[in-house]
């Protein structure tokens, strides 16, 4: 355990080893001020089974926090990704499989369990890696994107899942995250830092489509992660190769906002990473001081984990402020959404690490 | 073949190892639910441990039409290890992800001072550097082997404990710690005894399970304890201490001490003299010098730092005990078991052989009482030797532990015997990371590992070691990305196994391809980077994901197969081109760029797609430039050699109203005459064949040629 001062803030880090890789984690909401659940995707690769697991984290500021192990349930594939709605009444846990299904558990946070509720995994919904998920805010629309190239609509209604083809590729594109925009918008993202704009008022295609061109040479453009903020729903955060986050904005289209990358020579020097980012999520704790002052078209402070084990804050035109520097790449991170000064991490090397700002 | 004779649909797999005496046989059952008679077996490796076994049936004869079963079934099996391993897997791979940060360090360090002394590390200031980072190195290691948490301590010590109930230790720190202190640490060189005996406090219980020991002794008196009324009168309770005290465990013995029925309140007037014996062995025990820097919580003795200043002390020391032992009030104790005790005690302390041989259990035990009390001032390794191996002919050992032959094998200074123990019983990861203690420790070890063997292939036997565990860490699907660290340090043979370990990785998987372009970056494998995004490519195209076979191919700028993937798509194209199927072609088309990037055949794609928007926007009404601009472009896409053959007439019957523009030909006269060229390049070709013939109105090749021959007719007038 170790407790790092950056220049700006304080900042705890402490590591839990597990026994186990963690292909996801996200915190659930929190219950009591001392006791916060996460729930994570795990894969034993002895037994080479997969499960879901909740984890409880002490919180009071004096003790370093601990980890208790909660509840598991197998699942019947490896997880590709989760998310959780904040629906307030239930407490819902989509998941996709490598095996191309989806799978939906309900938690319950006073004991700690987890409870099946349904899955879609016949032929015709996705073949092979589903590779994202989301929920809508009401927490009952989900949609998915997959390798195969198709994009799936889910609702949950009555108690369980229904599904509506989107749009299907035939292999001709394969999508990899997905997130949506609005009630009846979402955003796609693939191969080549490609994203789709989807809008189901105009079925048949992508309503837009963005495809940066600024790569060439030795780099691979790929959008592993997008993030959309509630408050500014016609730009795009988007995280991939070679240290890539740039963001897209609906209203200027065809030249995206450029925020950190080695591809782009007049960003080099302020990229935190030069591999991978594996996920990005709008960083509300950094924007919350200076917030309401930020003009609407700069891009909203971001946080980005990476291949080279970086977890980092950017903001564009700043200095990047570096979190986390571990010799193991970081998979996967959220953000409390209640307390936004808490994040839990991944780590490659099987282990899990939860940072406190302060 | 044994095994075979079973009747039941489960097989067992039974391994024999050359030292399966030691080793208990572990059975591994073949689940491979098949009814009839086992014909044959086959074997061979999968995944790391993992066992591919294949079951073959009996084949049916021909009378005794099928019964519906399979011919056969394969089934893996998982070679875990024999379960009496004290690292689990889990363990395991936390060790091998912790080292490699100290590791990775170190060889950096080595390569940068090797760079700045120019050849040698044996230049003084940059040997000293080099110790320090050695000794980092080993500190750092010798943590991650600690258990994480250390037990709580409780607030109100328990008077009657004498064992602390540490979490088990671990036989590899005990070994990792026996190399730290004899071939790095070089500070302690002067106090080797004191930490060997530290050594043997932390680790006694190590040995319990396979011989008798101190330990083990002193926790079956702490049960006894419990239950004891009286304890001097119990003849175990002196036992114990004697055997403490010879392992040099003085505040056990103090504790164990304190506890004499004499120091009760209602006892003490009576028994003043006993009293007084027991407390004055109590004192001395705990005055007894040591040569040593400091000393560890809990522990008692005084330290001394140089040799005349301990002499002196263990001088005066030894006086005082031969003065209490001559002491009269010996005869005034008339409690027999304290006066018989006591003097037991005192013996120890005098270092009388017999009462030490008698004390300890085994010869570990008995050499560390040699240092203690016999010859305090024993130095050097040669010396050591030969007090070990007297005492190994005092307390001969049965079943040797595996610490025991690493101790004998440093202190006879044979290092061949110290990796042979090492391997043998720690294992590669042992190896490849105390190489580092070895080679920075002792300059035969050096040589004798950094020398190239050529019955090993060229490599050293540091190399070896490193390729080994390597090897093993290839073999598990969490691990196998920190082998490229160790496989990089492999001058000789490092990157060819890279290469190897690199291609062996599934592709589909997209995370692990990923991880192997990164790696690939990080060690500039140019070449391999290209192979494995090229394998990618065909794997995606061979699995219906067009797209990203398209993709990966053209990352690894490989023109061949995007212009043979090219014809396939084409055909997939077909006549869909010109309908609504067109619009799913629109997300491939964007990924495949404008930009004059690497994309073969399908180069074509984007050109036909611009091509088709401007058709699309060419109608009655257009103005002239517009429809000129489609026609140049029509003319253009036909020039172009990667435009397929079989897209030449539906391309020009597509845009016969180009060819056919009231206003003004739009086509000039040598431009239709290449087209003309073309139709009849094209008449000739379908004589062939191989042609596919386009999905048109058959009438199609007349009509464009009318169109053609019209237009050139309009063309040469206008001209």
């Amino acid at each position: 355990m170790a407790v790092l001062t950056s220049s700006s803030q304080n900042l705890q880090v402490h590591r839990f080893p597990q026994d186990h890789y963690i292909d996801s984690l996200r915190w659930l909401p929190q219950l009591s001020a001392f006791h916060r659940n996460i729930i994570l995707a795990a894969f034993d690769s002895e037994t080479s089974t997969s499960s879901l697991q909740i984890l409880s984290s002490s919180n009071s500021s004096s003790n370093p926090p601990e980890l208790t192990f909660q509840s598991s349930l197998t699942t019947p594939s490896r997880i590709s990704s989760l998310t959780t709605s904040q629906n307030p009444n239930k407490l819902l846990i989509a998941a996709s499989t490598f095996s191309g299904s989806l799978l939906l558990y309900t938690a319950d946070l006073v004991n700690g369990s987890l409870e099946f509720v349904d899955s879609v995994a016949e032929k015709g919904f996705h073949l092979g890696r589903v590779n994202g998920i989301d929920v809508s805010e009401n927490g009952s629309e989900f949609v998915s994107v997959g390798e195969d190239g198709r994009i799936n609509w889910v609702s949950f209604v009555g108690g369980g899942l229904s599904t509506k083809k989107v749009f299907d590729s035939n292999g001709l594109v394969s999508y990899g995250a997905v997130k949506w925009a609005s009630p009846v918008e979402f955003v796609s993202s693939g191969l080549g830092f490609g994203l789709q704009w989807w809008d189901q008022r105009r079925p048949g295609g992508p309503v837009s489509q963005f495809k940066a061109n600024w790569t060439r040479g030795t780099t691979s453009g790929i959008v592993h992660s997008i993030d959309i903020h509630p408050s500014r729903k016609h730009t795009c955060l988007a995280g991939g190769s070679s240290g890539t986050v740039f963001a897209w904005d609906l209203r200027w289209q065809q030249q995206p906002i450029m925020l950190s990358g080695v591809g782009t020579s007049d960003l080099s020097a302020l990229s935190p990473s030069e591999s991978d980012v594996w996920e990005v999520q709008y960083d509300n704790y950094t924007a919350s001081s200076n917030y309401r002052n930020m003009s609407e078209s700069r891009v909203l402070p971001a946080m980005i984990c990476s291949e080279d084990g970086i977890l980092a804050v950017i903001e564009q035109g700043e200095e990047p402020v570096e979190l986390l520097a571990e010799p193991c790449a970081i998979n996967s991170f959220d953000i409390d959404r209640q307390n936004p000064s808490d994040i839990v991490c991944s780590l490659e090397w099987e282990s899990i690490a939860i940072l406190t700002r302060s | 073949m044994p095994g075979l004779t079973s009747e039941s649909d489960v097989l067992a797999m039974v391994p024999v190892s050359p030292e399966s005496e030691k080793q208990p046989l572990v059975n591994y059952p073949l689940r491979h639910g098949l009814k009839s008679a086992i014909h044959r077996l086959s074997f061979s490796w999968a995944c790391g441990n993992t066992l591919r076994v294949s079951v073959f049936r009996k084949p049916p004869s021909e009378k005794a039409d099928g019964d519906g079963e399979a011919g056969g079934t394969v089934v893996e099996v998982k070679l875990s290890n024999s379960g009496d391993e004290e690292v689990d897997a889990a363990r395991w791979r936390r060790m091998a992800y912790t080292s490699v940060t100290p590791f990775a360090l170190l060889q950096s360090r080595k390569h940068s001072l090797s760079a700045a002394s120019r050849m040698s590390l044996d230049i003084p200031p940059y040997k000293a550097e080099w110790w320090e980072h050695v000794i980092e190195y080993s500190k750092e290691i010798s943590s991650l082997l600690t258990d994480r948490k250390p037990p709580p301590k409780s607030i109100i010590e328990d008077p009657k404990s004498v064992v602390n109930a540490i979490a088990a230790p671990m036989c590899l720190k005990a070994a990792w710690e026996l190399l730290e202190i004899f071939y790095v640490d070089k500070q302690s060189q002067s106090w080797i005894p004191e930490r060997l005996l530290d050594w043997l406090a932390d680790y006694n219980s190590l040995f319990s399970g396979t011989l008798p020991t101190i330990h083990s002794k002193l926790v079956d008196f702490q049960q006894e304890l419990v239950g004891v009324q009286v304890v001097e009168e119990d003849p175990n309770y002196w036992d114990a201490m004697s055997s403490a005290l010879a392992v040099g465990w003085l505040e056990t013995v103090v504790k164990l001490l304190r506890l004499h029925g004499s120091y009760r309140f209602d006892q003490l007037s009576s028994r003043e003299t006993e009293n007084g014996l027991v407390e004055a062995v109590a004192v001395l025990i705990s005055k007894m010098p040591r040569m040593r820097p400091s000393l560890r919580e809990d522990n008692l003795g005084e330290c001394y730092q140089t040799k005349p200043d301990f002499m002196k002390a263990w001088e005066k020391w030894r006086t005082q005990i031969s003065k209490l032992d001559c002491s009269s009030y010996w005869l005034q104790c008339d409690h027999r078991q304290t006066r018989e005790g006591l003097k037991n005690l005192i013996q120890i302390l005098l270092g009388n052989p017999t009462v030490l041989s008698n004390a300890t259990f085994n010869w570990m035990e008995l050499f560390i009482s040699h240092f203690l009390y016999i010859r305090p001032f024993t130095a050097g390794l040669e010396s050591m030797h030969n007090s070990a191996q007297k005492c190994m002919q005092v307390k001969p050992v049965s079943i040797s532990h595996k610490l025991f032959g690493l101790i004998l094998g440093i202190l006879g200074e044979n290092t061949e015997v110290v990796l042979a123990e090492c391997s043998r019983s720690f294992g590669p990861w042992m190896m490849v990371h105390a190489v580092e203690l070895l080679t920075a420790g002792s300059t035969h070890a050096e040589i004798l590992l950094h020398e190239e063997h050529s019955k090993l292939g060229g490599v050293s036997i540091e190399e070896l070691h490193r390729l080994i565990y390597a090897q093993v860490l290839s073999s598990h699907a969490l691990t196998w990305q920190i082998a490229p660290i160790y496989l990089t340090s492999c001058i000789k043979q490092g990157i060819g196994l890279l290469e190897n370990l690199l291609y062996k990785q599934p592709v589909q998987h997209s995370q692990i391809l990923l991880k192997s372009i990164e790696i690939c970056r990080l060690y500039e494998l140019d070449t391999i980077n290209s192979n494995i995004m090229r394998i990618a490519g065909v794997h995606h195209w061979k699995h219906g994901r067009k797209g990203s076979g398209v993709f990966w191919l053209q990352q690894a700028r490989d023109e061949f197969r995007l212009n043979r993937i090219a014809k396939q798509l084409f055909d997939f194209v077909g006549k869909s081109v010109s309908d609504e199927g067109f619009k799913q072609w629109e997300g491939l088309i964007e990924l495949l760029g404008s930009e004059s990037r690497t994309a073969g055949g399908l180069e074509f794609l984007n050109k036909y797609r611009d091509f088709r928007r401007s058709l699309l926007q060419v109608h009655g009404a257009t103005p002239t430039d517009a429809a000129r601009n489609a026609a140049e472009a029509l003319v253009s896409l036909m020039k172009n050699p990667s435009t397929p053959q079989r897209f030449w007439l539906p391309l020009l019957y597509d845009s016969l109203k180009l060819l056919m523009w009231q206003e003004r030909p739009l086509v000039n006269v040598s431009q239709t005459q290449f087209l003309l060229n073309k139709l009849q390049e094209l008449s000739m070709a379908r004589l062939r064949p191989d042609f596919v013939e386009a999905d048109l109105p058959s009438d199609a090749l007349s009509s464009v040629r009318l169109a053609l021959a019209t237009n050139l007719g309009r063309a040469i007038l206008e001209e």
